[in-house]
């Protein structure tokens, strides 16, 4: 507004001033705009003084701005009072007008009301008018709407009459869901007057209704029929509250039963993984059992498939049925392989149920059949790989076991040889079959193998692993050593392979520890490198898997143990005899010696079968006549350097001979250098030997020690030992420390004499013959005997 | 394991079998050892270890008539011992005053308190009551188990009551229950045999052949330690005595004695006649592991052998802890060397 003001000639602008303070009650607000400048000499100014004014003017101007002043001011005036005129008149204008409108409005407005009350009558009339015309007609309308109604119920009563003929219709149209949806439209009209007034109608068109009752109950258990027929069937009989559950049930218990039918048994699973086998060869299309084992499952899992869509409330049921079958194939295969069962076979027979559980997870896969039988493979999985490990190791023991071993069958037909051969090739080539297996195993690409694939291989290995620990305890215990414990346990190991188990063969486990050890290991974690590495990644955090190091470790510890105890059970049984040979005399009355004792004989015929057994199992070793080192921590070095105190002792009584011979033993031994007799015992025909003859050989100073002889006592002890000496160095390794201990033995006897007198030389001599000669006769009988 | 001579030596001048330690010398850790010659002059010793624990000393020197086989310390006088010994062709037991003062003249004369004359046969041992007060004494020959009650003051032994065993058990030595005074193992040819001393009469036994030295553990109630010849050392719980509790490997050739320590019932000392010295660690949780397979339990087993003394020249017979300071043990070798030894390094941590 502003800027359009601004062009707005001063005339106008004072116009509209004095108009709007004219109109305006407050002439502060209308003249706000203007009287900005207001003063003095401001002649619009409401304040305006005009003498002042004047006074101003006179004493400000000169005369000539004085005049001009006037003239112009008279001008304006003069123009004030145009405008004022114009106002007036235009104003005036428009009264005139006004008063004219008012006029003509009053003589409009006069004689209306006249017609109003003429209108007011007419509309009276109208209304009296229609309402006669309503009340005339009102009964004809009632009566057409009770015409109305009778005729909807007489249609009605028609529709009921003509059911039966019309459900008639239907059966024989076979458009049951319209006979169905008559006879229920029909149903509350039947109910109420049934019983009266349509009580034939009632009465046929339930004997219709019965028939299709009947037929749908054929068409629901016709397998013929198509399931989308049979579902509606279904439907149909439920709408007519025929009570379907029993129906259910009844289906429902028909599919149970057949499941028996379906069962793998385990006595039929061998002839159903064989006969696959041969028909598959044949390439025939005879009905071999596998065939037909996977129609009837096919066909259970249709008719479950076709329930379901029947009796969608009843997919409980089937899950359970389904879950109910998995479960049992499971179970039969857990059966099946408690038995031995070839990798083959099992496979064979894993992928029948696989199938089978493929077939039904398709028609109910919310039964999660596939996880279900994911577990219980698992398990059977694990079961088997854990099962043909202990069948394996049932194989290695009874290889040991199978050979009846007496004494003399030990000797002499090389036995202990042959159960060695025998059980490291059933070591070996059950090793090599398990491999077979297994990798059929992983080959297999049924679904649920892939997925198990590191399983399966953690299971492997960890077999392995636990193969070999319960073979190594399985050889302990089968060698005797540890069975006290298990016996008590469990009572699994019989009395006699604990009781009393041939040494030989405890040497035989010895060795095939070793064969285990160097062998069979190994070749395993090469195997199991070459095709069972990976895989046990997630599943074993915990549990190592297969550690060939440890079992390495294990298996030696095994075999030198089980040398150990083979030498143990062998001196044990030389020690009784030479406990025996030193209780029973009384060495303090002994009498003079006049042959080598038989003991010795005795003694030797042991040495001797132990080195036919060696011979039999052990390997021969390189030669060696002394062996100064090797001696494992807890032995220790016997030599005896005589103590000065002895020497003393000896210096000063040394006026009897015996005396004097001692002391020179003594002296001899103090210059000897130390023997070393326990040394650590190796694998070889002549270390065993050798050890042994040790063991005996300090067992018997040991025997000396404890007794208290006299002269012939003493006497005895020198022949027998003197006798010993030839016979021992042949058989052994370490003839120092033979000859050592044997001087040691007599060294015993001496200090343990009351009257130290040796035999004489030639004496000794003769009597040695003696007894070389007579039990070369002995053997020439035995000789001529057995020839 | 190596044969450290970290031991403390003494040497004897002849062989000897047997070495006891004085239980009733409370000031000093003493043992006796008594010498095996059937024809010189025997010897008892009584030795002390010096205060330092750096020497052993001979403390007294006393004549034996005969060659000793087996000595024992009476545990409540310890001027008093017992011993088994032999004159070549018979056997004899006597129980013996150490003259007082001992230890001033060189080689005194014994004074016989009491002779132990009820056998006939090979005496095995005399075993004196455990409980350290009673002044009751066991002898045992091959057949016959004798309890006598012995008065020193009247310088007198008297016999309580007799058993024979029988002929076919030759009965070869035993150890007295420490926790139950009645009750006494002996060992014989095929068993170990247990015996009431109030009826005499053998109450039980574990079938064990040639079973050499038993000893029972003084801290544990019903463990008894037993060394066979050839099996070497197996651990019964008496409770349940037909499986032994724990086995351990013994010697490379027999099993001559066990002891257990009189303080840390773990520790078990052997000797051999491999001429070892063997300190075991048969820890206590190894009783409630025999429910475990044999492959589990020997794969958790750690090595129990904690260490072996080797620095002997021949056949280790006599062992004794000393009870004074129970980490100290003595052994005897048959060359007669008494070597001392400390097991303090291997002392389990409390």
């Amino acid at each position: 507004m502003a800027t359009e003001a601004a062009p707005m000639d001063e005339k106008a602008k004072r116009m509209r001033d004095l108009l709007s303070s004219f109109y305006a009650p407050d002439p502060s607000i209308s003249t706000s705009g203007s009287s900005i400048s207001a003063s003095f000499d401001n002649i619009n100014s409401t304040s305006f003084d005009a003498d002042q004014y004047m006074d101003l003017m006179i004493k400000k101007s000169n005369l000539e701005v004085l005049l001009q002043r006037h003239v112009q001011m008279a001008a304006e005036i003069k123009n004030l009072d145009t405008d004022l005129q114009m106002l007036v008149y235009e104003n005036y204008n428009k009264f005139i007008s006004a008063t004219d409108t008012i006029k003509r409005m009053k003589s409009n407005i006069f004689g209306m009301e006249g017609n109003m009350d003429q209108l007011l009558q007419k509309i009276m009339s109208v209304q009296s008018r229609s309402d006669g015309v309503n009340t005339s007609l009102f009964e004809k309308r009632e009566h057409i709407e009770k015409l109305h109604r009778t005729r909807n119920l007489l249609r009605k009563v028609q529709f009921i009459y003509d059911l039966p003929a019309r459900l008639q219709k239907c059966i024989k149209s076979e458009t049951y869901g319209d006979a169905v949806r008559f006879y229920i439209g029909a149903m509350p009209i039947l109910k109420v007057y049934g019983d009266t007034s349509f009580q034939d109608c009632r009465r046929a068109s339930e004997e219709a209704i019965e028939i299709i009752i009947k037929n749908l109950q054929t068409k629901l258990f016709s397998d013929s029929e198509s399931i989308q027929a049979r579902a509606e069937a279904a439907v149909l009989l439920k709408q007519l509250d025929v009570p379907v559950d029993s129906l259910k049930d009844k289906l429902l218990e028909k599919l149970e039963q057949s499941l028996d039918g379906l069962q793998i048994k385990p006595e039929e699973a061998s002839l159903l993984a064989e006969q696959n086998d041969s028909s598959n060869d044949a390439e025939s299309n005879e009905q071999h059992p596998a065939k037909i084992h996977e129609d009837a499952v096919r066909g259970f899992s249709e008719a479950m498939r076709a329930y379901r869509e029947i009796f969608p409330d009843s997919e409980e049921r089937l899950f359970k049925l389904a879950r109910a079958l998995t479960a049992m194939h499971f179970e039969n295969m857990d059966l099946y392989i408690r038995k031995r069962v070839s990798a083959a076979d099992f496979l064979r027979i894993f992928r029948i149920i696989w199938e089978d559980v493929v077939l039904m997870d398709e028609v109910l896969p919310e039964a999660e059949l596939s996880d279900l039988s994911a577990e219980a493979a698992q398990v059977t999985v694990k079961k088997f790989v854990a099962r043909t490990f202990s069948h394996l190791e049932q194989d290695i023991s009874d290889t040991i076991l199978k050979f009846d071993i007496n004494q003399k069958e030990a000797v002499e037909e090389e036995v202990l040889k042959v159960v060695l051969e025998a059980s490291k090739k059933a070591g070996l080539q059950g090793t090599t079959d398990i491999f077979q297996d297994f990798r059929q195993l992983l080959d297999e690409n049924i679904g649920i193998f892939v997925k198990m694939k590191d399983l399966i291989i953690g299971w492997i290995q960890n077999g392995f692993q636990d193969f070999f620990r319960s073979l190594e305890a399985q050889f302990l215990v089968l060698s005797g050593k540890t069975s006290s414990s298990k016996e008590i346990e469990g009572g699994l190991v019989e009395g006699k392979s604990s009781d009393k188990i041939h040494a030989g063969l405890i040497l035989v486990l010895a060795q095939l520890s070793v064969f285990v050890e160097q062998k069979v290991i190994p070749r395993v974690s090469e195997e199991i490198a070459a095709s069972f590495s990976g895989g046990n990644s997630q599943a074993f955090e915990n549990g190592p898997a297969f550690i060939p190091g440890e079992l390495c470790r294990v298996f030696h510890a095994a075999s030198e143990k089980l040398l150990q105890h083979y030498i143990d059970t062998r001196t044990q049984k030389i020690s009784v005899l030479l406990r025996k040979r030193f209780k029973t005399p009384n060495w303090v009355k002994h009498k003079e010696p006049r042959e080598v004792h038989m003991y010795v004989d005795m003694f030797l015929h042991e040495l001797e079968e132990v080195g036919k057994e060696v011979k039999q199992v052990l390997p021969q070793g390189t030669f060696r006549k002394h062996k100064r080192t090797d001696s494992n921590g807890s032995n220790t070095t016997t030599s005896s350097r005589s103590n000065t105190l002895h020497n003393d002792k000896m210096t000063r009584s040394n006026s009897q001979r015996a005396r004097s011979q001692l002391f020179e033993t003594h002296l001899a031994k103090l210059f000897k250098q130390k023997v070393e007799i326990f040394t650590k015992v190796e694998f070889t025909q002549e270390s065993v030997v050798t050890t042994t003859v040790k063991l005996c050989l300090k067992s018997l100073q040991e025997y000396v020690r404890l007794q208290t002889f006299n002269r012939s006592g003493f006497q005895q002890i020198q022949l027998d030992i003197q006798f010993l000496k030839a016979p021992l160095k042949e058989t052994v390794e370490d003839e120092a420390a033979i000859d050592f201990l044997l001087d040691e033995v007599i060294v015993a006897a001496s200090e343990r004499c009351l009257d130290v007198i040796p035999l004489e030389p030639p004496i000794l001599d003769k009597l040695i013959q003696a007894k070389l000669a007579k039990s070369k006769e002995h053997n020439n009988n035995n000789n001529t005997v057995s020839s | 394991m190596q044969g450290g001579s970290s031991g403390i030596g003494y040497g004897l001048k002849y062989q000897a079998r047997c070495i006891s330690d004085v239980k009733a010398d409370k000031d000093h850790t003493s043992f006796l050892t008594g010498t095996l010659s059937l024809k010189e002059e025997n010897e008892v010793h009584l030795l002390r270890l010096s205060s330092g624990g750096s020497e052993l000393l001979c403390e007294g020197l006393f004549s034996h008539p005969n060659e000793i086989w087996d000595l024992a310390s009476c545990p409540f006088d310890q001027r008093i011992f017992s011993t088994v010994f032999s004159t070549g062709d018979s056997f004899g037991a006597a129980v013996w005053q150490i003259p007082e003062p001992y230890g001033q003249s060189n080689s005194s004369t014994l004074e016989c308190v009491a002779s132990l004359d009820a056998h006939v046969g090979k005496i095995n041992c005399v075993l004196w009551c455990p409980s350290g007060k009673s002044d009751k004494l066991i002898s045992m020959d091959e057949q016959n188990l004798v309890l006598w009650s012995l008065d020193s003051s009247k310088k007198s032994a008297e016999v309580l009551s007799k058993e024979s065993a029988g002929m076919r058990h030759s009965l070869s030595g035993g150890a007295w229950n420490p926790h139950d005074l009645n009750s006494v193992a002996a060992t014989s040819e095929s068993s170990i045999q247990f015996w009431d001393l109030r009826t005499m009469k053998k109450v039980n036994s574990i079938e064990r052949a040639h079973v050499r030295n038993v000893d029972y553990n003084l801290k544990r109630e019903h463990i008894l330690v037993s060394a066979d010849d050839e099996s070497g050392i197996h651990i019964w719980d008496l409770r349940k005595a037909k499986v032994p509790v724990q086995e351990l490997p013994g010697h490379t050739h027999w099993t001559w004695a066990v002891r257990c320590n009189p303080e840390y019932e773990e520790l078990i000392l052997s000797v051999g006649t491999d001429s070892a010295v063997n300190l075991w660690f048969a820890s206590a949780s190894s009783e409630k592991k025999t429910s475990e397979s044999p492959v589990e339990a020997s794969r958790l087993r750690v090595n129990p052998l904690l260490n072996s003394y080797t620095d002997y020249e021949d056949s280790v017979y006599g062992l004794a802890w000393s009870s004074r300071e129970p980490w100290i043990f003595a052994s005897l070798s048959y060359d007669g060397r008494v070597v001392i030894e400390s097991v303090k390094p291997f002392l389990p941590r409390r």
